[in-house]
């Protein structure tokens, strides 16, 4: 079994070795494609989890024009922390909202002296427990709070959590479309690669199939070689990446992330990593199986 | 070993290269399949081996049915069916040695086993002093013996050769039909296809005679003599 094996790997490690310009190109197609499609999972990536980590901060804020007496308050904040989607609600005063407004201008705490805290309102802050940290769930916790207690100013993330969750969908949707297109190409080249070795191998195809060679026995070589053209263009593709990560995404992707409250830019997973080598492997099997139900008639 | 019934083989509607071939070659025996050129030789060898199916009619082949079979057990009947071509069908790029091992390895032999092999049956050809030569640097005659070498090392069942001395001079041509001769000594099936009417006379055999793709003529050896085409 395993010199049927060793056997297997050199003939198609022979053929490869006899066509070293052509496999450089099917290589360098697949290369080129899973690149493309590891920057771009790279980028929904990080984008995703700064998504997720700006949900997993979701509450609703009711911002209070006057605040009511103390007894009045406390009544009020009990009813909401009785609500099934609050975790806590916190009271913010406005010396408070005022103290933490200079603390987020840094460096330019002078644009508000002489400014009173009055002219911040004071608010009531309603974490919200995890099953309910959604753009959903908030805005039917903001409804209710309206129609019931008649609380109108109420800030939910509203302007911007629903257009960036849509604007992620958008860019899975164009990775998806786009990914789809440089597979499709990619595979179209190591299926005419396999194709293209094939027919330089017609004369020892034929003479193995004279002499007894299964259909199996003949395709298993090539399917090799298909593999091994996906696998190497895979590891290629995985290289180039994490150059394009460490050269260009780290600084770009991470200047806009971490403005936006991201932490630093992740690589891919490793279980992602090891899946794009595999989907090479895949891509340049299923290549060769096209050419091979084309090509070899027995 | 070979039985035909009513084997009849189309390309076309208008173009049918086999017509109702009915025959039996018994094991061990040497015939030959003769007739003008397009009489349909060629056609009944490639049916033999499993190349093409007949439109009608079936093939038994060491009492397996040959058009009842999958390409898997085609391909393992072929492994007991040695096959030489009048083009020799050698691999260029591969040596002497490699092009008739190949069968051995496809069956996936041990290395040691098929150099063993290799080299009796080389010897057998008289070709053991050439095994690391490409088969472009060798004569026709020596190309022919590579063929039959890769066709004697599977100790073949059946011998089919399709016009192997076509391409050869009468010396060489007579070595060849030598080499047949010994593999049916040894106890092959050999039906050889051929035009060659010196070689019918040199050696007189069964011979059946295809015309238009009838079997025209199942003569034994005595009755060679005269014209038949």
């Amino acid at each position: 079994m395993l010199e049927r094996l060793s056997y297997f790997f050199r003939r198609a490690l022979g053929n490869i070795r006899q066509s070293p310009v052509l496999c450089s190109a099917t290589v360098g197609s697949v290369a080129v494609a899973l690149c493309l499609l590891a920057a771009f999972a790279i980028v929904v990536i990080n984008v995703q989890e700064v998504a997720r980590r700006w949900e997993g901060e979701v509450r609703v804020i009711a911002y209070l024009d006057q605040p009511p007496p103390r007894e009045e308050l406390t009544t009020l904040i009990r009813a909401l922390e009785a609500q099934p989607e609050v975790a806590a609600v916190h009271f913010v005063n406005s010396e408070e909202a005022f103290r933490r407004f200079r603390e987020r201008l840094q460096g330019s705490e002078d644009l508000v002296a002489g400014l009173e805290p009055s002219i911040l309102p004071a608010s009531l802050e309603l974490k919200l427990n995890d099953k309910y940290r959604t753009p959903k769930e908030a805005k039917a916790l903001a409804g209710r709070i309206e129609k019931r207690w008649g609380l109108t100013d109420l800030h939910y993330g509203q302007e911007w959590l629903q257009p960036f969750e849509a604007f992620l969908a958008l860019l899975r949707l164009v990775g998806a479309v786009l990914g789809g297109f440089l597979l499709f190409a990619a595979l179209f080249i190591v299926a005419n690669t396999i194709k293209i070795t094939l027919y330089a191998r017609q004369d020892e195809v034929d003479v193995m199939v004279l002499v007894g060679a299964t259909p199996l026995f003949i395709k298993i070589p090539f399917l090799l070689e298909g593999a091994l053209h996906g696998a190497l263009g895979g590891g290629i593709a995985l290289v180039l990446s994490y150059l394009l990560y460490r050269v260009v995404l780290a600084e770009g992707l991470g200047a806009v992330l971490t403005g936006a409250g991201g932490r630093s830019i992740l690589f891919l997973p490793w279980g992602f990593q090891l899946l794009l080598i595999g989907f090479g492997i895949a891509l340049g099997v299923v290549g060769s199986m096209i050419a091979l139900r084309r090509f070899v008639k027995f | 070993m070979i039985q035909l019934y009513n084997v009849s083989k189309a390309y076309q509607r208008e173009s049918t290269a086999l017509q109702e071939i009915s025959l039996k070659i018994p094991k061990g025996e040497f015939v030959y399949l003769t007739g003008p050129s397009g009489a349909g030789k060629s056609t009944l060898l490639k049916l033999l081996y499993g190349a093409e199916q007949p439109s009608r009619g079936q093939i038994l082949i060491n009492g397996q049915n040959l058009t009842r079979m999958s390409q898997a057990r085609v391909a393992l009947l072929r492994r007991r069916i040695g096959v030489v071509f009048q083009d020799f069908k050698l691999l260029t790029r591969r040596t002497v040695f490699e092009n008739v091992a190949f069968p051995l390895e496809i069956q996936g032999k041990k290395r040691f086993e098929v150099s063993k092999r290799v080299y009796q049956v080389l010897k057998q050809v008289g070709l053991e002093l050439k095994l690391n030569r490409y088969p472009l640097t060798l004569s026709g005659g020596e190309q022919q013996r590579v063929s039959i070498a890769r066709a004697l090392i599977i100790d073949p069942l059946i011998l089919l050769a399709d016009e192997p001395t076509g391409n050869l001079d009468p010396g060489v041509a007579s070595a060849i039909m030598n080499l047949l001769k010994d593999a049916n000594a040894r106890g092959s099936t050999v039906l050889v296809a051929t035009h060659d009417r010196e070689l019918l006379q040199m050696f007189p055999r069964r011979t059946l005679v295809l015309d238009q793709g009838q079997l025209a003529e199942d003569r034994n050896p005595w009755e060679n003599e005269g014209a038949i085409f």
